[in-house]
């Protein structure tokens, strides 16, 4: 009896430590736990426009060719080489990776052709401008694709080689079904994808909305143990968790305590001392290929003057916004071109009133704006130089100049922008400018700006930019200027738009170079814009979990990193 | 149910011919009504916080007298670029890009006196007059009223509770009375149903006050308020909104606890006026 209790007793504690030793290999389970700002929106892949899918879809839809992180030269990607370019045929030949599907089934040159036509058959949003100059798509074999050119296009290499690749056995049916509603594009665009089918290092698991989304390892992953680009690929984690924090200081907060790994969201300037002096933390500062900008109406008085243009570049302190408004996290820009796009960023463009003290601003403004024929009841230089409260600026016509807003995005969707509108507004009140710094919301902003083009000046922003300069015609050519067209100021310059039709068809890098600095310095002359800022992006993770992040253009959120990093070895584990 | 004529001055409004005597009446009236509020422990409190809230009002035109770095929207500490704690230079610190924390909260008391105090006035005069309008002219008159005000004004409950109390008024002998001795209706309502729905006028409006501060307050941290102007609502926006909101207590304590007590302020005020206005709810004092 005896014995068989001692038996017992064994038996029950071998059970204890056999659960023990299962909580202890859970806890060192290597799911890496990322903290989003918002929920995601969609898994359909023609609809994420919003950044949390994409965080999302990123890592499972696959594009032929991406970024390297240190040079942002291609890098083939789902292609096997460097696409093949035949100038006398507008070709370009594109070699396919023995790849597969996350559900086993090879990737083939069918995937491509089908993706690209169904792009240009349903002129999919977002997608359409980069192949509506594709010809004709050739699949000589299973694993070349053929793209022919209606006419050379520069483009092709940075905006249609990065199209995310879609398998045609999950979307033939539903683009046949979606072809037979009355809204094509509104039917593909709203069908509902709950298992997305990819190339990529994950698959999606499980999504439990408003509570968190899961993502598995793929085991078809065509770079897992492969050297791409000098990296010997993972993905080392099994999984990827996502939970969604409202705010950041939640998401901060969960940091700080372990709960997540990862928080992939730019970290506010207010939570960076903190967390510097957090021991387990790690930040990591990167550029973004952003522009934020003021914007004028050159449509109509008082923007429609160059010259009060030149003069507001002057008055505005770029220093301040960066150092005070920003905290140091950005820097100041004078081209439109981000100038970490070291290829196509003119250096030589004037930096208007750079490095000058507020007084000496204000001086020079009142000196361009004199000899512009603009007249005050009481000007900010009196006749022995020095600084008075400036009273009612007349235009050169002897009008009295009438008040005028500058629109802003409101403060709780970017305080930044919100309170650079303000200080903007002082710094030309202190010239007798008549501004009122204006916050809106941000639709009807947009509307009213891109829309109905019924404003004085505005601040916007694009915080993605492409490498890819082709957005600098898009933004100030003359045939944009059009009801929700790009070119929001109505900015006409003939000698501006051949210059820019050239650059789009220009395919030799070296002549295309010099065209967009062409372009660059017409813009920094005339001034539709005046660049403003750019941001960085401070991203924090815990370094005693997970290691090996790979920083790039945008931050450390990249197919490089989920691809390369690694649990922390810890002694004695 | 005590007798409304006791909360009325018509018996001696009926004597009260020169303009004079009027003022006479007016002073007694408000020297009665101080005698009674001083004893009114919550009445005292509300009332000093009210003052030191009205100082820092008046006195948050000075800061920036003093110097233009102390200008609670565009003036910056130029040696100060991020926020710092309090100080001799900045007593209670700095915001993010230098700005003085308490010439904000100076200049946020302002705006919380000018959003409280003209809400509440134009809610009590608005909802008193129609309401009381509105119930004394009865039927067919007093639905419409109540429907445009409804659709059109946010002052539908002042408009409301008068209205009640007017409609029980209207029946009571001393209206009656005035009515008989030929008093017009204006006078009627103005001169003597008026003073009776004050007491529920004025407690309505320290609920409009508290309510119309912490809405702006609301509205401010949400981002729907005016960027042109600093409010305590608008200070707690910038330091939620800039990652200072576990950072920087001197920046984040000093709007929160100023829109508390402020409301509390009024509340404890409007209680304390509805002591003074209703002898009814006053204590018996226990005379030796």
């Amino acid at each position: 009896m005896i014995s068989r209790c001692r038996w017992l007793s064994h038996l029950c504690l071998l059970f204890t430590v056999m659960a023990i030793m299962a909580c202890h290999e859970e806890s060192r389970s290597n799911a890496l736990k990322i903290g989003l700002a918002e929920e995601p929106r969609t898994l359909n892949i023609w609809l994420a426009s919003d950044a949390n899918s994409r965080k999302v879809l990123s890592l499972i839809y696959q594009p032929l060719y991406i970024y390297d992180p240190d040079t942002l030269d291609l890098v083939p990607w789902l292609a096997e080489s460097m696409p093949m370019f035949d100038e006398q045929n507008l070709t370009y030949t594109v070699r396919l990776r023995k790849a597969k599907w996350s559900d086993g089934t090879p990737f083939t040159s069918l995937d491509v052709a089908f993706t690209g036509r169904l792009i240009q058959s349903f002129k999919v949003p977002r997608y359409s401008s980069k192949w509506k100059f594709i010809k004709q798509i050739e699949t000589p074999d299973l694993h070349t694709v053929v793209f022919h050119l209606k006419k050379p296009m520069a483009s092709f290499l940075t905006g249609t080689l990065f199209t995310p690749m879609v398998q045609e056995k999950e979307w033939a049916s539903v683009a046949e079904k979606a072809k037979t509603t009355e809204k094509p594009v509104a039917a593909l665009l709203n069908h509902r994808v709950h298992h997305p089918v990819g190339t990529g290092p994950f698959t999606l698991e499980q999504w439990q909305r408003g509570a968190f989304l899961h993502l598995k390892k793929s085991s078809y992953f065509f770079g897992t143990g492969k050297t791409i680009n000098g990296r010997i690929l993972g993905p080392y984690v099994d999984d990827l968790v996502y939970t969604v924090f409202g705010t950041s200081d939640v998401a901060v907060l969960a940091l700080k305590k372990g709960s997540i790994d990862m928080f992939w969201w730019p970290i506010q300037p207010g939570y960076l001392a903190d967390l510097s002096r957090q021991a387990d933390i790690r930040l990591f500062t990167n550029e973004k290929s952003a522009l934020y900008f003021i914007g004028f109406n050159l449509r109509h008085a008082p923007f429609d003057d160059p010259a009060l243009r030149r003069a507001v570049a002057y008055l505005i302190d770029k220093d301040f916004i960066v150092s005070r408004i920003l905290q140091g996290q950005g820097t100041k820009m004078f081209s439109v071109v981000p100038a970490e796009n070291r290829f196509w960023y003119a250096s030589d463009l004037p930096r208007y009133g750079d490095g000058l003290s507020r007084e000496n601003r204000l001086k020079t403004a009142y000196r361009l704006l004199s000899e512009a024929g603009y007249t005050w009841t009481v000007p900010p230089v009196d006749a022995d130089g020095d600084i008075q409260p400036a009273k009612a600026i007349r235009l050169p016509t002897g009008q009295t100049m009438n008040r005028f807003t500058i629109l802003t995005p409101p403060a709780d969707y970017d305080p930044h922008r919100a309170i650079s509108g303000l200080m903007i507004q002082e710094w030309l009140r202190d010239l007798g400018l008549p501004a009122y710094a204006r916050p809106m919301a941000f639709s009807s902003l947009l509307q009213q700006v891109k829309g109905n083009h019924d404003f004085d000046a505005f601040i916007l922003g694009y915080g993605r930019l492409r490498l890819d300069p082709g957005y600098v015609r898009n933004l100030f050519h003359s045939s944009n200027d059009k009801s929700r067209g790009w070119n929001m100021s109505g900015y006409h310059n003939p000698a501006f738009d051949r210059v820019a039709d050239r650059s789009v068809t220009e395919m030799d890098p070296g002549k295309r170079q010099v065209l967009v600095k062409e372009m660059q310095k017409m813009i920094a002359r005339d001034l539709p814009y005046i660049p403003l800022y750019k941001p960085s992006v401070v991203e924090a993770v815990r370094k005693d979990r997970f290691d090996g992040w790979v920083e790039m253009l945008e931050g450390i959120g990249n197919i490089w990193s989920m691809c390369q990093v690694k649990p922390v070895k810890h002694d004695g584990a | 149910m005590g007798h409304p004529s006791s909360l009325s001055p018509t018996p001696k409004n009926t004597h009260s011919i020169s303009a004079g005597k009027q003022r006479h009446h007016w002073v007694e009236r408000f020297l009665d009504g101080w005698a009674v509020y001083r004893k009114n422990t919550i009445g005292r409190i509300g009332m000093a916080l009210l003052g030191i809230f009205a100082l820092m009002a008046l006195a948050s035109f000075v800061p920036q007298m003093v110097d233009p770095m102390y200008h609670p929207m565009t003036g910056v500490d130029p040696e100060i670029s991020h926020s710092t704690g309090p100080s001799m230079r900045h007593w209670l610190g700095t915001d993010f890009i230098g700005r003085d924390i308490f010439s904000q909260l100076l200049a946020g008391a302002r705006i919380a006196f000018m959003v409280g105090i003209s809400s509440a006035l134009i809610s009590i005069l608005f909802g008193t007059t129609i309401g009381m309008v509105a119930g004394y002219a009865g039927k067919g008159t007093d639905i419409w009223v109540i429907v445009l005000m409804i659709a059109l004004f946010r002052w539908p409950g002042v408009a409301r509770v008068i209205r009640s109390q007017t409609l029980s008024l209207k029946h009571r002998p001393f209206i009656e009375a005035a009515r008989v001795a030929g008093a017009s209706h204006g006078r009627i309502i103005f001169r003597h149903i008026l003073p009776n729905v004050m007491p529920l006028a004025l407690l309505y409006m320290t609920f409009r006050v508290t309510s119309a501060i912490i809405i702006e307050a609301a509205l401010a941290f949400l981002g729907f308020g005016d960027p042109g102007s600093v409010s305590w609502g608008m200070m707690l926006q910038w330091v939620w909104k800039t990652g200072h909101m576990f950072q920087a207590p001197y920046w984040l304590l000093p709007p929160g606890i100023c829109i508390s007590l402020i409301t509390m302020a009024f509340y404890m005020a409007g209680r304390a006026m509805d002591d003074v206005l209703d002898p009814r709810l006053r204590k018996e004092e226990i005379k030796p």
